[in-house]
């Protein structure tokens, strides 16, 4: 427990100099917030409307540790301030707008993705040189050298505008009314269904290589052998004796790919247009929307935190070797 | 080693369950996609509109609160202003308000405001919400968008029908300004306690769209305001929004039929957009979205010399960059630098001197080796001082139509014997150089209004000059002429529409002499529509209005929504 309770201190570290960073980095930029807004008009707006801009977003000249403090004290309130791009709406509640959609989209691909890889990483190691281990990870590696971006366009190209067999965008249909009805949920998988398919074909392959590559070291230990010689069924050894500890690294990886699950799959969300928190951020950091920018920062910092310190917690759990050496 | 076991087990099935279920979910979802690939069809009557670019809505219907911040519609459809502009027939429509009238030597503009107008909650409106709404401005002055309190003193209701507005000094052109204020409804406003961060959720407006119908994060529906003041209008029953993030993503949406009026850049329309549905899917670009200049810095040598300002013009392809960088959607500018917003207003005097925008390099060499300035051993020009003519024309990073137009202006300047080279910034640096006066060329923008007096104030007036050094709103290029000064001068007393014109002409005049600027090309003003659908937009055939939702900023798309009207039967 003293273990955990030592992590728990260093992610209280992390967590405030992500804070702190996050405060500094982005009043780095030239420019200022109305001054941003005013590009999207491209003389659209009158040179008075940059004035009275200014005015409205109250930026103020207290000095910048002044401001740095009530920041901190702000964040500790949970009071993430009133964004700029979306004025006068408050941070919180922007970032609200986009948070569940996001979750599930980016939650689902990462969990779908590396479930699947892992298993097929298994099935790869265990037979190997068999077909599944010959063709599908370079195939995997080849769709997932393709950017992203590109990737996603081709198949929104194909499948949605050219065949139409999916919707264009959006998490559910225009006229649909949301609430738990058999007719909205499926609604919601028709329109995730691509954009999924899309990510977790794109991140597969590096489940996949990973496990794969693990497994077939821990194929050659000794317990491995030593749990075959004792006869025991195959399928024991390959998921209980083998998988189980050639896991460790991956699930490494996955806490890390959670974490940046609140990040939002910004390339997806932007293809598909899907109502998410990825979108958000680039909309934010092109308005240098301040407040905006540091409310997801906050998210997205304390989401990989809390990840990895499940994942601390998991591989505690799993591997009786770090509970020796705290110990 | 029983409990580690179980522990195993335990893992194992926990970690298989929500993984069965999301693969059977979504290989659920996964088919139902699969079986069912015909798409609904849009209502007939529901015009859906995509002009702001988001990837999902925030409520706000705050016709006040600064620029973006308001859903598209609320600035021309849910509030409407006394005036509208026409920007294709350069005229002011009468709205809520009907006639105005100057007093006291223009010192003092009474407006009589429309009978009969109702608010969407039933109640009257009259010229006490215009006054009211007027001195909520004041109060708060974050509201103060248009600049109207640095001209006015006080606007006080005289009754119902006439509202009354003082001004400090006589600025006939700061009617322009008053006449596109969006009117609130004291009854509802004088209760808000901060107006500028009031989100307005249940707009009370007087426009044709009022009832928000439907808002969610990725769509959000208007329906029409049941006590409309023009008779049997609006004829479309609801607007849609779809939120789209991108621009190549509303232009899927367009091409594909989801939407039916758009304002976006489409390259390769006739065949993209049009090709698709003739005779239903349509556009037009109206060359009325203000123009673009290159901009030299006239403080600096040589640029203060108007010989080199003409030359360098006369050194740059326009047909070529119109080609490379628009698509052809532009044609070259004239010597006025006015966009087709001023068509009607143009003088052919002005016209017909300005030959310094016709590409002639022969003539921009003669007329650089006459000013003195000729081509040295390394193949470039020089100062009298020997320093090489070695320019960067700044332009803002991604904004590629400005990159290629750079690139063809640097061939251009090469060839006249300039070291000419594209520089790329970031938006915010970009800026922040322009309007402190930190550049040799620059692309901008200009700043177009109803006259050209708004346009010129910010190419040639000492009065938005700013030394170097101090950011400017406008006139980056720090240009300003003594005679122009007193031309605008007399242009904010002048209340006669032909004393308008003719200082409208001389002032063109005078540009096209001066050089001030050096523009390339007036910007199309993009409108994409599905006339299929819809009868009644505006088009090269029935120019009524501009047809663009982008031009909200004077409730022009005002008119557009007033006209049209579901089509009953194919055509």
């Amino acid at each position: 427990m003293n273990h955990l309770l030592k992590r728990l201190f260093f992610y209280a570290g992390a967590a405030w100099t992500a804070l702190t960073l996050n405060f500094f980095l982005p009043r780095l930029m030239p420019g200022d917030p109305a001054t941003a807004l005013f590009a999207r008009f491209a003389g659209r707006l009158t040179p008075e409307g940059l004035q009275a801009l200014r005015e409205a977003f109250g930026l103020t000249d207290a000095p910048l540790w002044k401001q740095y403090f009530t920041y901190l004290a702000h964040v500790l309130r949970g009071d993430l301030g009133v964004s700029i791009a979306y004025f006068p709406a408050p941070v919180t509640q922007v970032i609200g707008t986009g948070l569940a959609w996001t979750l599930f989209l980016a939650g689902t691909g990462v969990v779908l993705s590396f479930i699947i890889g892992s298993l097929l990483g298994v099935v790869a190691a265990w037979w190997r040189r068999g077909w599944v281990d010959q063709w599908l990870p370079s195939f995997f590696a080849f769709l997932g050298a393709f950017p992203y971006f590109w990737l996603a366009m081709v198949a929104l190209w194909i499948f949605g505008f050219t065949l139409g067999w999916f919707p264009l965008g959006h998490a559910y249909a225009d006229d649909m009314a949301p609430g738990f009805t058999f007719a909205f949920v499926a609604d919601v998988f028709r329109h995730a269904a691509l954009p999924l398919l899309t990510v977790v074909l794109a991140t597969l392959g590096g489940w996949l290589l990973t496990m794969r590559n693990a497994m077939v070291a821990v194929l050659g230990s000794d317990f491995v052998n030593l749990a075959r010689a004792k006869g025991l069924p195959p399928r024991t050894v390959m998921l209980r004796y083998a998988a189980r500890n050639a896991l460790l690294p991956s699930i490494t990886g996955f806490g890390m790919a959670l974490g940046y699950v609140l990040g939002g799959s910004l390339l997806t969300e932007v293809v598909f247009s899907y109502p998410g928190q990825g979108y958000l951020l680039v909309q934010a950091v092109r308005n240098q929307d301040y407040p905006l920018m540091q409310g997801i920062f906050v998210f997205i910092t304390l989401a990989v935190l809390a990840a990895n310190w499940l994942v601390d917690v998991l591989t505690w759990w799993l591997d009786a070797r770090t509970r020796e050496s705290a110990s | 080693m029983t409990r580690p076991a179980q522990g195993r087990r335990i893992l194992r099935g926990a970690a298989a369950l929500p993984a069965l279920a999301w693969l059977a979910l979504s290989s659920l979802g996964l088919t139902l996609a699969g079986c069912s690939p015909k798409r609904t069809p849009l209502p007939p009557d529901v015009l859906i509109v995509s002009q702001e670019q988001q990837a999902s809505w925030v409520r706000n219907f705050n016709p006040l609160t600064p620029a973006t911040a308001a859903r598209w519609p609320t600035l021309a459809g849910v509030y409407e202003p006394l005036f509208v502009y026409n920007s294709v027939q350069a005229k002011q429509v009468p709205w809520l308000g009907t006639s105005f009238e100057w007093r006291e030597g223009a010192r003092v503009l009474h407006v009589t405001t429309r009978s009969g107008v109702k608010w969407s909650d039933g109640q009257p409106f009259s010229a006490r919400d215009v006054a009211f709404t007027f001195n909520l401005i004041q109060r708060f002055r974050a509201l103060d968008k248009r600049g109207t309190w640095a001209f006015l003193e006080s606007v006080r209701a005289l009754d119902d029908h006439t509202v009354e507005f003082r001004f400090q000094r006589v600025y006939v052109p700061g009617f322009d300004e008053l006449v596109a204020v969006q009117i609130v409804p004291e009854h509802v406003w004088s209760k808000v306690e901060d107006p500028v961060r009031f989100p307005n959720e249940h707009p009370v407006a007087t426009g044709p769209f009022t009832e928000v119908k439907v808002f969610r994060n990725q769509v959000y529906e208007l329906g029409r305001n049941p006590y409309y003041w023009q008779e049997g209008v609006p004829k479309v029953s609801a607007l849609r929004f779809p939120a789209y993030p991108s621009n190549d993503r509303a232009n899927l949406a367009l091409v594909y039929d989801e939407v039916d009026w758009a304002g976006n850049f489409l390259p390769a329309i006739d065949r993209v957009y049009v090709g698709r549905a003739p005779g239903k899917h349509a556009y037009w670009f109206p060359l009325t979205a203000g123009s673009i200049f290159l901009y030299a810095n006239t403080t600096r040598a040589p640029f203060s010399d108007v010989r080199v300002r003409k030359a360098l013009s006369m050194a740059i392809d326009r047909p070529l960059l119109v080609d490379v960088a628009l698509h052809r959607y532009s044609r070259p500018a004239d010597a006025t630098g006015l966009s087709d917003a001023y068509a009607a207003l143009r003088d052919s005097t002005a016209m017909a001197a300005g030959d310094w925008v016709r590409h002639d390099l022969a003539a921009a060499k003669a007329q650089l080796d006459a000013a003195g300035y000729t081509v040295g051993a390394d193949g470039f020009r020089h100062l009298p001082d020997g320093k090489p003519w070695k320019y960067e024309v700044l332009v803002v990073s991604g904004w590629s139509d400005w990159v290629r137009a750079a690139q063809v202006i640097v061939r251009g300047l090469r060839e006249a014997g300039v070291d000419a080279s594209v520089r790329t910034y970031d938006f915010s640096a970009w800026f922040q150089r322009v309007q402190e006066g930190d550049f040799d060329l620059s692309l901008g923008w200009s700043f177009e209004g109803p006259a050209p007096y708004h346009a010129y104030r910010y190419l040639m007036s000492s009065t938005t000059m700013k030394p170097v050094g101090t950011a400017s709103l406008g006139n980056w290029h720090r240009y300003s002429s003594k005679t122009a000064d007193q031309l605008l001068a007399e242009f904010e007393r002048a209340t006669e529409p032909a004393v308008q014109r003719a200082l409208g002409d001389s002032l063109q005049r005078l540009f096209v002499a001066e050089a001030p600027a050096i523009p390339l090309y007036p910007n199309p003003s993009w409108a994409e529509y599905h006339a299929g659908r819809f009868t009644g937009f505006p088009s090269k055939e029935d120019p009524y209005a501009d047809p663009s939702p982008n031009k909200f900023d004077r409730g022009e798309p005002l008119l557009v929504l007033t006209r049209l009207a579901p089509r009953k039967e194919a055509p």
